[in-house]
């Protein structure tokens, strides 16, 4: 399973578009009952995790057979403007591209591509390596490639 | 020795004791005996209303009043209704991943008997509407700006120290009279003291509250924009009255993070400062109730920082600060929320 986002950096504008794209290799159409794909973000850090999609799809099994599981998939859509990435002590936000899917034997496995939602301010390459931004966002870019992050049985 | 399975499950921060399913299940077994009890409930009232005669094995003498059965029926239909929606919520969550929910949430949201969502909300997700904030026009400048609402008012304090002093006057009048004709109650008289403590530290602590309350002044701070944009050049008026002397008055602008969390049964709070700007800082301000301190201040916020946001269990909060030490009135420390916008994309207001 990865995702693949178009920007190289991970940084995106708000209010701009992102497309993405994903694929699942080697797992035979017959085992997977469903997908699922979302752009979301979500809290981390000492308070309780907060959660909202921005852009969900699902595919059932039918679907995935019209698709193609091994073909590459597109995921296009607007981001909003708000919230943007943040990382600070206690909270840290973070938006990403979430792929789950659902295994006939009820396993779930997941991968996330983190991105960052910025202003168009910081956008500007002159402005991310700025002393503020420093606690806005964290040091390390984006990874390109998605990776598996957890693998539970379905409660 | 088989473990009886426990209808419950516990959570230790990310850690739950116990499985998994049987929180739910214990849940979806509670809302389902409700909503079967509401239907019960509801058939005994129904028979009673309509075919009394004909099911004689039927008790309906607890609910034979005209006013008992209308109690009766709204509270089966209450534990019906509580029921059946409950348990239908809980039985579409089963299974569904946490993106999934949130997705039929956000869908369920968007359906317009519910509400649809105000134009801000739509623009800017997350980030405080402030409305109120924007709701008073000020006298110097565009905004005066609201009081974070005080933890500790006066009217608990009041009200604790009256119904103590009452319970107390109406306990020496049993004891007086009883005196009075000659039967002694001893033991009632011997109350009066530790009551008559009780209702002395409850008038001290209520004095002490409104000497804090009424001591000090009204803190007014006006602003000349809002929301806030990161960047941006604001003027700021402050003004305290009262008749105090501050060995030291400071105003702030201040960004805290704000985070709820679950301990065992506890939810807790925390709060990081990750901002902090001093705007004004004084030592030995006099103000009297003919001169109030007042100031015309200047706010420079910051590019790059991060705006308002408010989630279920975080937030980050903008606000400004007031506070002063103070003789021989207690210390006191004032804030007025504000909204910071992202940078680019703030919305146009205008003063009302």
């Amino acid at each position: 399973m990865n995702v693949t986002l178009c920007n190289d950096d991970g940084l995106y504008r708000a209010g701009g578009e992102l497309s993405a794209k994903w694929r699942i290799s080697r797992v035979p159409l017959d085992e997977v009952q469903s997908v699922e794909v979302s752009v979301l973000w979500h809290t981390e850090g000492k308070g309780d995790e907060d959660l909202h999609v921005h852009h969900f799809q699902r595919f059932a099994e039918h679907q995935l057979r019209r698709a193609g599981l091994a073909d590459q998939q597109v995921l296009q859509c607007v981001l909003p403007a708000t919230p943007l990435s943040y990382h600070g002590r206690l909270i840290r936000l973070q938006w990403c591209v979430r792929l789950r899917l659902f295994l006939a034997d009820g396993r779930e496995i997941v991968a996330e591509q983190p991105f960052h939602l910025v202003s168009n301010e910081m956008a500007r390459p002159h402005s991310v390596s700025s002393d503020r931004a420093a606690m806005l966002l964290p040091k390390s870019g984006g990874a390109v490639r998605g990776k598996v992050l957890e693998n539970v049985p379905a409660s | 020795m088989p473990r009886f399975p426990k209808p419950w499950s516990k959570k230790r921060g990310k850690r739950i004791l116990g499985h998994a399913l049987a929180g739910e299940a214990g849940e979806l077994t509670f809302y389902a005996g409700l909503f079967l009890i509401g239907v019960f409930g509801f058939s005994l009232v129904l028979i009673n209303e309509v075919a009394p005669e004909s099911v004689s094995q039927v008790p309906t003498d607890a609910i034979s009043t005209g006013l008992g059965t209308w109690i009766f029926g709204i509270l089966s239909l209450a534990s019906m209704l509580t029921g059946g929606v409950t348990l239908l919520y809980r039985l579409a969550r089963i299974g569904a991943s946490s993106e999934r929910r949130s997705a039929i949430a956000k869908m369920a949201g968007s359906i317009d008997m519910i509400g649809p969502p105000s134009d801000d909300a739509q623009a800017l997700p997350s980030v405080p509407k402030g409305s109120a904030i924007t709701e008073s026009p000020g006298e110097r400048l565009t905004y005066r700006l609201a009081a974070e609402k005080a933890k500790s008012g006066i009217a608990g304090p009041a009200t604790l120290a009256l119904l103590w002093s009452s319970a107390w006057l109406v306990l020496l009048a049993v004891v007086v009279s009883g005196f009075w004709n000659g039967q002694p109650r001893w033991y009632l008289a011997a109350l009066l003291v530790p009551f008559a403590m009780i209702s002395v530290w409850s008038f001290r602590f209520f004095l002490n509250q409104f000497r804090q309350f009424a001591g000090i002044g009204p803190t007014i701070v006006e602003i000349s924009s809002h929301p806030l944009v990161p960047g941006g050049q604001y003027d700021l008026f402050i003004s305290q009255s009262g008749r105090l002397r501050l060995k030291r008055l400071t105003v702030l602008l201040t960004c805290e993070e704000e985070t709820f969390y679950q301990q065992g049964t506890d939810v807790r709070v925390d709060r990081h400062e990750a901002i902090r700007q001093v705007i004004c800082k004084e030592r030995n301000v006099a103000v009297d109730p003919q001169a109030p301190w007042e100031q015309q201040l200047r706010i420079d916020l910051p590019e790059n920082v991060m705006h308002s946001f408010v989630g279920t269990h975080n937030a980050i909060r903008w606000k400004v600060v007031v506070s002063g030490e103070s003789q021989p009135w207690p210390s006191f420390c004032r804030s007025f929320p504000v909204v910071v916008h992202p940078p680019d994309l703030s919305l146009k207001r205008s003063p009302q």
